[in-house]
C-alpha cells in the first residue's frame, strides 16, 4: 500500500535516493502519487496486488503506517499482528514467524537476480515537483 | 524589576548569599538543559545520519510519525485505496475474509 513519500527531494532527501536514483518530490496530487507507485511497480517488476493512499492519507491515518509499516488482518476482519514503526521496527521476519505458525514453513528457491538488476528503467514520472 | 533592586540594594550578606545561591543553580539548570540539548542532537545525527538530517527529520519526519491507537484483537480500520490505474477503487475490507490479510506499508523513497 503506497503512503506519502518518506524521502522525497522537496523534504529529507538521502544520499541513498540519489545513489539509487530514486528522486521524486512529494506527490501533491493523486496523479503525481499513482505516477510514482507505477514507477515503482514497473521497477521491481512488483507482483502483489497494490493500492494507493489517497490525498487525504485514509489509510495512513487509519493503520499510522507512515513511513512504513506492517499489519496482518485475520479472517474476521481483527489486527492479528501490528508491526512497529518503520524503519527502526519494521520486521518482515516476524509477518514470515505469524505466516509460519499458519501455515507452516514455506522454503522458496534462491531468488535468481533480475537481469536488469540495479539498472532502473527509464523513469517517466521524474520528479513530480512542479 | 525585581532582579534590578537586588543588584544595587543590599539587604544583608545572609540574604546576598542565597541570591547568588539562586543564581549559581539557574546557571547550572541552564547549563545542563543545554548540553542534554547538545547530547539529544549528537544523538539524532548518529540515528539519522548526520547534522543535517537529524534537522530534516525533526522537521519532515517526526511530525508524521505516530505510534497510533491499534492494538492486535482490534477491527481493522477500513479505507479507500486507489489500484494502480487511478480510475478503480476498492476497500480494505473488500480483501479480507477469505484469509489473512498482509499489509505492506511504505513508499519508493
Amino acid at each position: 500500500m503506497y503512503v506519502r513519500e518518506a524521502h522525497p527531494s522537496d523534504e529529507w532527501q538521502m544520499k541513498s535516493n540519489v545513489k539509487d536514483d530514486v528522486c521524486y518530490a512529494q506527490p501533491r496530487t493523486l496523479s503525481d502519487r499513482l505516477a510514482i507507485a507505477n514507477d515503482f511497480t514497473k521497477r521491481f517488476k512488483y507482483p502483489l496486488p497494490f493500492g494507493v493512499d489517497d490525498m487525504q492519507n485514509a489509510a495512513n491515518d487509519a493503520y499510522a503506517a507512515w513511513p512504513e509499516r506492517l499489519y496482518i488482518i485475520d479472517e474476521n476482519g481483527k489486527i492479528a499482528y501490528r508491526g512497529g514503526m518503520g524503519p527502526f521496527h519494521y520486521h518482515p521476519g516476524e509477518v514470515r514467524a505469524w505466516l509460519a505458525s499458519r501455515y507452516g514453513e514455506v522454503k522458496h528457491p534462491e531468488a535468481k537476480p533480475a537481469p536488469n538488476e540495479g539498472e532502473p528503467e527509464k523513469k517517466e514520472a521524474r520528479d513530480t515537483k512542479s | 524589576m525585581r532582579s534590578f533592586l537586588l543588584d544595587r540594594v543590599s539587604l544583608g550578606p545572609q540574604f546576598d548569599e542565597e541570591v547568588l545561591g539562586v543564581k549559581k543553580a539557574f546557571m547550572w539548570i541552564g547549563i545542563s538543559v543545554g548540553a542534554l540539548l547538545v547530547i539529544a542532537f549528537i544523538a539524532l545525527s548518529v540515528m539519522a545520519g548526520g547534522p543535517k538530517d537529524a534537522v530534516y527529520m525533526v522537521r519532515y519526519a517526526l511530525p508524521h510519525m505516530h505510534r497510533g491507537n491499534l492494538k492486535v484483537g482490534d477491527a481493522a480500520p477500513d479505507a479507500r485505496v486507489f489500484a494502480l490505474s487511478g480510475t478503480e477503487t476498492f476497500h480494505i475490507r473488500e480483501r479480507t475474509g477469505a484469509k489473512p490479510l498482509v499489509i505492506v506499508f511504505g513508499s519508493f523513497t
